[in-house]
């Protein structure tokens, strides 16, 4: 049911893929935390666009910026200059709760240490973002996406009843719900064995391919670098590298000369 | 270790701040009470001192039952007061009336404040009279009377108007003369006095020529107790004599005794705040011992002992319970002058200077609040000292439930409880002590045999969920909020039943007085409908200031229209069974209850439970018949013989003549009279009440306006009422406690929402995390305050609901065991009830208020970091 192809091993994928709009535009984004000389400058000048219905990798070194650049992507965090453009809203421009209101219905989430609501049942946490919304789901889009995740004999179990890889199968179903702008995922696979991990990996390329969702992801496991279309490689708060679906080796490659 | 304590306290400053305030608000009742009673006392014994400084001896007529139950009537007379002059060394002698009666404004309006009673003094020659005129001068006709200066200026009283007095004799009207002052003080420990010339104060006390003590002043060198014994030896041992040192100090003891009780009940509200603030402490300690489970895991490693784990959890305890009870020791201070106002606004007015405060207090508050925190913090403390190690290497690793006591420790303890009951039951006599031990010890150890059962596993807590869910179901159309906060409400069931007990113990006390109260109403009402056969009743037309002139039933029954009218009146008498060897006491101070036999039998259903109406007209003047209630306790039977002491000393026999089934009115008591013989040998001078009935064919109307016309008239200070305002005044009565008694347990109320607050802000820290997701997620800061209140609002209801129930079942319970038997009837005030709830609610949503705005606060990416 779940295509199992392994897109490093086919680096035509980005160029096989009709070239289409830009969902997030991120132009000379710099976050610098705390005042004076004791401030740390998370991200100095980043611009970058991701295009609609790609899967793209953020890797970096610990304390590089990637998750600076992906909460402020994602309307989480604001930037100390530069701007953000998700789906066409110019995100600077928001008060707390417009930007809660885009979260809520252009953003998909998903997180290392899953985040689900353990009084919930694996259906209401799916239905969660929708149910906050007061919106009524698509009961043929959750069909699909509940047998793409494959927990469909799980939906009245509680998290607490689920392995870890079930329960981020069922946050990614959870993500993609709304049927999001773009999905950003933060260390999917951090908390998952490896055969765990591959399952959601695949989860999300088919999400992509099949759904023609956007994802941005923020990994340090070249494993998992290795699923998505495009790899940014960040370093001290800067693009190091910017380039198109790489093997796990050449990830790790590329890690290697940026730290 | 010390320096951990203190960190870890100032760590969690908020959670420290609310439960300390949960202690002080309770240690401040009780330190406040304690303030309150020691000044009021202290005014007064100011006050008596003053009064008797300048007399060197006081006579006075003989308590013969005891303090407060001297006979109405007076012994002491001119004669008297002549016997007394002879007495060598006596420099001068001075009968003296001291009376109450109801001051009114020339338009029928009371002058006291509050609506007690106020004080008629007759004018001593100048050696003995205390009050001095600051305006005018005291009275010296028999048409003046002087005001103090209190009443004066509360009541625009001006010299030359006149004023209205009405005590035991038919009320006569006087021209203010002057305005006095008390020692130098504008009042008399803060009541209302009016200053008569002697005659005119005999009169309003209705025994001209009677005086009710005697001021004696001693030649020059004679020392006054000299002067008292040299009297005592020619007077007869129904008069006390005393220096007026000890009259003083014999007043002041008396009122510290009336004092007491209202030092005891609003203590009793104390305790109750005191009980939820331990509830408080217990939940905080419990919780922070679970959040430190890592914390206390790292230092069992490092090395620390089950000791020193234990000390650090009570030490915090201690500190707490010290910093909380100095608080409330301040806060209470601030207090006294509260409830003096609460008490003013319910109508008693209380005089107060200043503020005593008593080494006592300051003791008691700081000792009771201490101990308290301290024990409720040392259950979680013997939880935490079962943290493993290996706790602080993984998450969650919840403390092992409570070892299994063995057999043989199980044994020594049952002995060793049953050694301490049987040391309290020879103590106290009490015959309840061991059968509620040996149930609660049974109660225990089914408990124990349920969880060996189980293996050791504690029993999992059902009546939540099942109650939050059901409950949640009101915010359930709210969407996903509304089904998260019901969800969130109950996944911690100990912990939402401890934070919504704290309210159940206060909601509770509520739901049981008032189920109770309104059993009083409905039990009256029904009550007069059923005895009462007449038209009218005429009383006191303000309740505390007594009966009624014996004359107002005479001058009543020669109104036009009116049939017949029976005088009821109340007096006490010690009984001792004659038919027994030895006639030993069996009743000290019985209640007794004074009728005019025939008569009364035709305006009151009487219940009996042996004779008939026959037998009370029979009854004679050495006949009486007694109550159920005192037979059975006694044995008694028709036919035995009783000798009842009388408040004036003299013993009379009586013959019992039937029994009367138990009365709720408590009209008739533990024994009947004639109301004659209560005249004659009782040293009765005034009546309870008097019934009315009207004649047959008169205008019912116009007869009440007749009796209404001359009790204006005469005795202003009584009134008529039909059975109807009767019981409706008796109801706005009971009203008026429940209203008092409301006011004091709001209290505990407040206390149990800083609990709220507490267990609110203690779970948002715990799901930091939970609610950074939701909020990344989409949900808007109003959908997180919401769900934070429909949370409380839950916990609220869960509170409300056990209060509810177990405050009903426990007067259901009282009424049905304890009451019924003597005619109470059980009526649920449903209307009060949900008001209740309503409560409850409203108590969870105001504890969210903060909570919330906290939790809706939280930054997204810091709270998501955890």
């Amino acid at each position: 049911m779940l295509p199992r192809t392994s897109p490093a091993n086919s680096p035509e994928t980005v160029v096989t893929t009709p070239a289409s709009a830009t969902i997030v535009q991120a132009t000379e984004l710099s976050r610098r935390f705390g005042e004076g000389d004791a401030g740390v400058d998370a991200l100095r000048g980043v611009t970058v666009d991701f295009p609609s219905g790609r899967f793209a990798a953020i890797m970096g070194p610990s304390g590089s910026g990637k998750s600076t650049l992906m909460h402020i992507l994602a309307g989480l965090d604001r930037p100390s200059s530069g701007s953000v453009t998700l789906d066409g809203v110019e995100l600077s421009s928001l008060e707390d709760a417009a930007l809660t209101k885009l979260r809520r219905d252009r953003v998909g989430f998903i997180f290392q240490t899953f985040n689900l609501l353990p009084v919930l049942s694996a259906e209401e946490n799916i239905l969660l973002p929708l149910s906050i919304a007061g919106r009524r789901p698509d009961s043929e889009w959750l069909a699909r996406l509940i047998d793409a995740v494959g927990i469909r004999d799980r939906l009245s179990h509680r998290p607490a009843e689920l392995s870890g890889g079930q329960r981020q199968r069922v946050a990614i179903a959870r993500a993609l719900a709304s049927r999001p702008a773009a999905v950003f995922a933060d260390e999917p696979t951090g908390n998952l064995d490896s055969k765990s991990s591959g399952d959601v990996l695949a989860l999300l390329r088919h999400a992509v391919d099949e759904f023609e969702q956007t994802v941005v992801m923020v990994t340090h496991d070249a494993h998992a670098a290795s699923f998505a279309d495009r790899l940014l490689l960040l370093a001290d708060g800067r693009i190091v590298h910017d380039g198109g679906a790489v093997s796990m080796e050449q990830a790790l490659d590329l890690m290697k000369a940026a730290a | 270790m010390g320096k951990l304590i203190l960190r870890g306290f100032a760590e969690r400053k908020v959670r420290a701040l609310l439960t300390g305030i949960a202690i002080a608000l309770g240690v401040a009742l009780m330190a406040g009470t304690y303030i309150l009673t020691d000044t009021i006392n202290h005014a007064f014994a100011e006050v008596f001192g003053n009064a008797y400084r300048n007399k060197a001896v006081v006579i006075s007529e003989k308590e013969t039952l005891g303090r407060g139950d001297g006979p109405e009537i007076s012994i002491l007379d001119e004669a008297t007061v002549d016997h007394v002059r002879a007495v060598p060394g006596v420099a001068a002698a001075s009968g003296s009336v001291q009376t109450r009666a109801a001051l009114l404004s020339g338009s029928g309006k009371r002058l006291t404040s509050g609506g007690g009673a106020g004080l008629v003094d007759g004018v001593q020659p100048a050696r003995f009279e205390s009050f001095t005129a600051a305006k005018g001068h005291l009275p010296d006709a028999p048409g003046e009377v002087a005001i103090d200066q209190a009443t004066a200026q509360r009541q625009h009283l001006k010299l030359g108007q006149r004023i209205l007095i009405a005590g035991r004799s038919p009320a006569r009207r006087y021209t203010i003369s002057g305005i006095a002052k008390f020692a130098g003080a504008e009042s008399f420990g803060g009541g209302s006095v009016a200053l008569l010339t002697l005659a005119e104060a005999q009169y309003v006390s209705g025994e001209p020529g009677r005086y009710d003590g005697i001021n004696v002043a001693a030649s020059p060198g004679l020392s006054p107790s000299a002067l008292a014994s040299r009297i005592r030896a020619v007077l007869p041992s129904t008069l006390v004599v005393r220096t007026g040192a000890q009259e003083a100090a014999n007043q002041t003891a008396e009122l510290e005794e009336e004092l007491g009780f209202l030092r005891t009940f609003l203590l009793i509200f104390a305790y109750v705040a005191l009980v939820v603030g331990a509830f408080i402490v217990f939940n905080t300690f419990s919780i922070t011992v679970a959040q430190r489970t890592r914390e206390l895991g790292l230092l069992r490693t490092l090395g620390a002992s089950r000791g020193q784990i234990m000390r650090s959890v009570v030490a915090e305890g201690l500190l707490l319970g010290v910093l909380g009870a100095v608080a409330g020791l301040f806060i209470g201070i601030g207090l006294a002058p509260a409830l003096d106002g609460l008490f003013k606004a319910f109508g008693a007015d209380l005089p107060d200077n200043g503020t005593v405060l008593q080494a006592r207090t300051v003791i008691v508050s700081l000792a009771v609040g201490i101990v308290v925190t301290v024990l409720a913090g040392f259950f979680p403390a013997l939880r935490a000292t079962r943290v493993p190690p290996i706790a602080a290497m993984q998450e969650g690793v919840p403390a092992p439930p409570r070892p299994l006591p063995s057999r043989g420790r199980l044994i020594a303890r049952f002995l060793g409880l049953l050694i301490v009951a049987l040391a309290i039951s020879a103590v106290t006599k009490s015959k309840v002590v061991l059968p509620i031990l040996l149930i609660l010890w049974a109660i225990r150890g089914a408990m124990l045999l349920s969880r060996a059962r189980r293996a050791g596993q504690p029993r999992r807590c059902r009546m939540i969920p099942a109650l939050g869910r059901g409950l949640g179901l009101i915010v359930s159309w709210r969407g996903v909020i509304g089904r998260l906060a019901r969800e969130n409400s109950i996944r911690q069931p100990g912990r939402t039943l401890l934070t919504a007990l704290a309210l159940t113990v206060g909601l509770g006390l509520v739901a049981f007085i008032s189920v109770l109260a309104s059993g009083a109403k409905t039990t009256i009402e029904s009550a007069v409908a059923r005895s009462f056969a007449g038209s009218l009743i005429v009383d006191s037309a303000q309740h505390g200031e007594g009966g009624i002139p014996a004359a107002v039933a005479p001058a009543v029954r020669s109104v036009h229209g009116v049939g017949a009218v029976t005088a009821v009146a109340f007096t006490k008498g010690t009984v001792r069974d004659l038919s027994k060897h030895g006639a030993p006491v069996i009743e000290e101070k019985s209640a007794i209850t004074a009728v005019e036999p025939e008569s009364f039998t035709k305006m009151y259903e009487i219940k009996w439970e042996q004779g008939s109406s026959a037998t009370l007209r029979s009854l004679g003047e050495r006949g009486t018949v007694i109550s159920k209630k005192l037979a059975s306790a006694h044995g008694l039977h028709v036919g035995d013989r009783l000798s009842v002491l009388t408040p004036s000393g003299r013993v009379v026999t009586l013959t019992v003549r039937g029994i009367l089934e138990e009365e709720v009115l408590g009209l008739l008591r533990s024994l009947t009279i004639s109301r004659s013989l209560a005249y004659s040998a009782f040293g009765q001078r005034q009546d309870g009440a008097a019934f009315v009935a009207y004649a047959s064919g008169a205008n019912g109307g116009r007869v009440e306006k007749g009796i209404d016309e001359l009790l204006r008239r005469e005795f202003p200070q009584t009134h008529s009422q039909t059975p109807a305002q009767f019981t409706k005044e008796e109801s706005s009565r009971v009203n008026q406690f429940l209203l008092l008694v409301y006011v004091l347990l709001a209290l505990s109320v407040i206390v149990s929402l800083f609990g709220i607050v507490n267990t609110l802000i203690l779970s948002i820290y715990e799901r930091t995390q939970e609610l950074g997701m939701m909020r990344a997620i989409g949900a808007s800061r109003r959908q997180i305050r919401q769900l934070i209140r429909y949370e409380s609002l839950i916990t609220g209801l869960i509170g409300g609901v056990l209060g509810l129930v177990i405050g009903l079942v426990g007067a259901v319970l009282v009424t049905e065991l304890a009451l019924s038997s003597s005619g109470y009837e059980l009526s649920i005030p449903a209307g009060t009830l949900i008001l209740l709830l309503a409560v409850a609610a409203a108590a969870g949503l105001l504890a969210a208020q903060i909570p919330a705005s906290r939790a809706a606060k939280l930054n997204v990416l810091d709270a998501l970091a955890g």
